[in-house]
């Protein structure tokens, strides 16, 4: 196995998915295709974007997360007791449709194109969750593998909704054991099976943070009207937690953005990691995956006196513009950070995944490997001027 | 027998054979018109119209002081303008042999001068200014042909080209009792 150098450069996950594989993802959703046709399809570009990354020089790399709908709703294929349903579904039983209707305005898609994992009866683990995907992408390469998984705090969050959950789980706190047990079970096994690196992607925490009264995401069909940010940030601490206390021989992270559905920084949460920060800092992970290329996500000063002895994976490109941004910017970012943190505690990745959504595609593979290139390059400059 | 809905959950052939009886003066005559809607007040700002066999209920929102039961009548126009295209797109597609999955029109409006409807002024259209639709598609079909069998669903809207024409509305009143 190739160990990774100082400033290790890795990945947040996805990849965008051809036309080709989109098809085939829809074929398998409707049942017209089945799953091992499916994946026969898929396994063609994940070694495709497997190369793409090696080529480009990262070290840890990811299987693009080409077989997933979406970077959580693919838990559906894997558990028990959940549904993919899509927000045309779910407005039949939303109480509050005027914020559902801002919500997809806000994002300029179709109620259909949107689909929310929803737990409709009690979770128990079928298979791997991300077993399978680990397999192939170890088979294929020496690098080292990250494989991100949906935090405990967003899948809590997100899945639970009034009027198909509740008879399984009369109340949405309710789901937490259960979802910490399935990741724990879940990061133990993929450590078992030689995955390196698991990260916890805890996007919502932003809109918890961030986000106004009056929007939403699809992704908090489930976060309380009325928003206790500090009380929610402290019951994501607890639950991760919950789900890594104990767990070692695998880096642990978590992953945290402004949401990577969309080209239009407008239509992105805005706002810096102060009041994050702390909690994230507590939170019993080896490595905070940190959006911080966009200026929406602030300065770096807001790690003057950050401690707890994590690495910090730092967003130095943003996936979703055409500009390619030069190693120079990065490594002038990344002596931004070093300010606050010591190099060997610093790794360097891409704001986002480039391809959250399996429909919406935030770049094109040729730009996403030039950022990746770019990345690289800024990280070799950094070793040998911190090595 | 039951027809055989083969494709869009409708009868193809069944339906273009009924599109091709509007050919005939009297089949035109009998969809021309009249078509009806009686609408009855309720209370407060609640109305209930009836169309044939079926009825809606209309109301205001909270803000204007009535009881928001259902969606206004300035916004069902928006809804039956969407309802339209879509019924549009639809039996165009089916006619083409174009299978749709998913179809979705969302409309906005924005009024020229509501206040003439507050009556705090006199001047004005109090009606839409600006109505917009977008229209999102999956089908198995081309952009190009999906663009135009929207195109076609658009033009041939007859709610769509009774408000992008401007129809006139014959009015009457009478005092009962």
């Amino acid at each position: 196995m190739v160990q990774p150098p100082l400033f290790p450069v890795t990945v947040v996950g996805s990849w965008p998915r051809s036309a080709e594989l989109l098809r085939a993802l829809r074929l398998k959703q409707d049942g017209d295709i089945t799953a091992d046709d499916f994946n026969a399809a898929a396994d063609a570009e994940v070694l495709a974007c497997i190369r793409a990354q090696e080529e480009a020089g990262v070290d840890i790399i990811s299987d693009g997360e080409q077989r997933r709908d979406n970077f959580y709703s693919f838990t559906v294929e894997k558990l028990t007791g959940m549904r993919l349903m899509r927000v045309s579904d779910l407005m039949d039983y939303a109480k509050d449709r005027a914020r559902m209707e801002e919500m997809l305005r806000g994002l300029d898609v179709p109620s259909f194109a949107l689909r929310n994992p929803i737990v409709v009866d009690r979770l128990e683990r079928r298979q791997g969750l991300a077993l399978d995907e680990l397999a192939f992408v170890r088979e294929h390469t020496d690098r080292q593998v990250k494989v991100a998984l949906p935090g405990p705090y967003m899948l809590t969050r997100s899945i639970w909704f009034e009027g198909l959950s509740d008879h399984a789980y009369p109340d949405p706190d309710d789901l937490a054991a259960d979802v910490v047990a399935i990741l724990r079970d879940e990061i133990i096994a993929l450590r078992d099976h030689g995955c390196d690196f698991v990260q916890l992607d805890e996007p919502i925490l932003s809109q918890v943070v961030f986000g106004e009264e009056s929007t939403g995401t699809f992704m908090c069909a489930a976060l309380p009207n009325s928003r206790d940010p500090a009380g929610e940030l402290e019951f994501a601490v607890r639950l991760v937690d919950w789900v890594t206390e104990g767990v070692t021989g695998i880096k642990t992270g978590v992953h945290v953005c402004r949401g990577n559905w969309s080209r239009s920084e407008e239509a992105l949460l805005t706002g810096d990691y102060s009041t994050m920060l702390p909690y994230l800092a507590r939170m019993n992970v080896d490595q905070l995956v940190l959006e911080a290329a966009t200026p929406r996500a602030g300065e770096m000063d807001v790690f003057s006196g950050f401690d707890g002895g994590k690495e910090i994976g730092l967003g130095v490109v943003n996936p979703r513009t055409d500009d390619v941004e030069t190693p120079e910017e990065i490594v002038a970012r990344v002596k931004e950070l070093l300010r606050y943190v010591e190099p060997h505690r610093v790794y360097l990745n891409p704001d986002c995944g480039f391809g959250t959504f399996a429909e919406r595609n935030i770049n094109t593979r040729e730009v996403a490997s030039r950022k990746l290139q770019a990345i690289v390059q800024a990280a070799q400059q950094l070793r040998v001027e911190y090595g | 027998m039951a027809e055989e809905r083969d494709l869009n959950g409708l009868p193809r052939e069944k339906l273009t054979e009924v599109l091709e009886s509007f050919r005939d003066p009297d089949v035109f005559n009998a969809v021309t018109g009249p078509w009806k809607s009686r609408v009855v007040w309720q209370d407060g700002m609640r109305a209930r119209a009836y169309m044939r066999n079926h009825q809606v209920d209309m109301d205001e929102p909270g803000d204007l002081t009535a009881t928001d039961v259902a969606a206004s009548a300035h916004e069902q126009l928006l809804s039956a303008i969407g309802s339209c295209m879509t019924v549009g797109f639809v039996v165009n597609a089916t006619k083409q042999g174009v299978r749709i999955h998913d179809l979705e029109v969302a409309v906005e409006g924005y009024f020229d001068n509501i206040r003439k409807w507050a009556g705090v002024e006199d001047e004005g259209n109090p009606g839409y200014g600006r109505i917009s639709a977008k229209c999102f598609v999956r089908a198995d079909a081309d952009e190009e042909t999906l663009r135009g069998i929207w195109r076609v669903a658009v033009e041939g809207s007859p709610v769509t080209q009774s408000v992008a024409n401007a129809t006139s509305v014959a009015t009457d009143f009478e005092m009962v009792g």
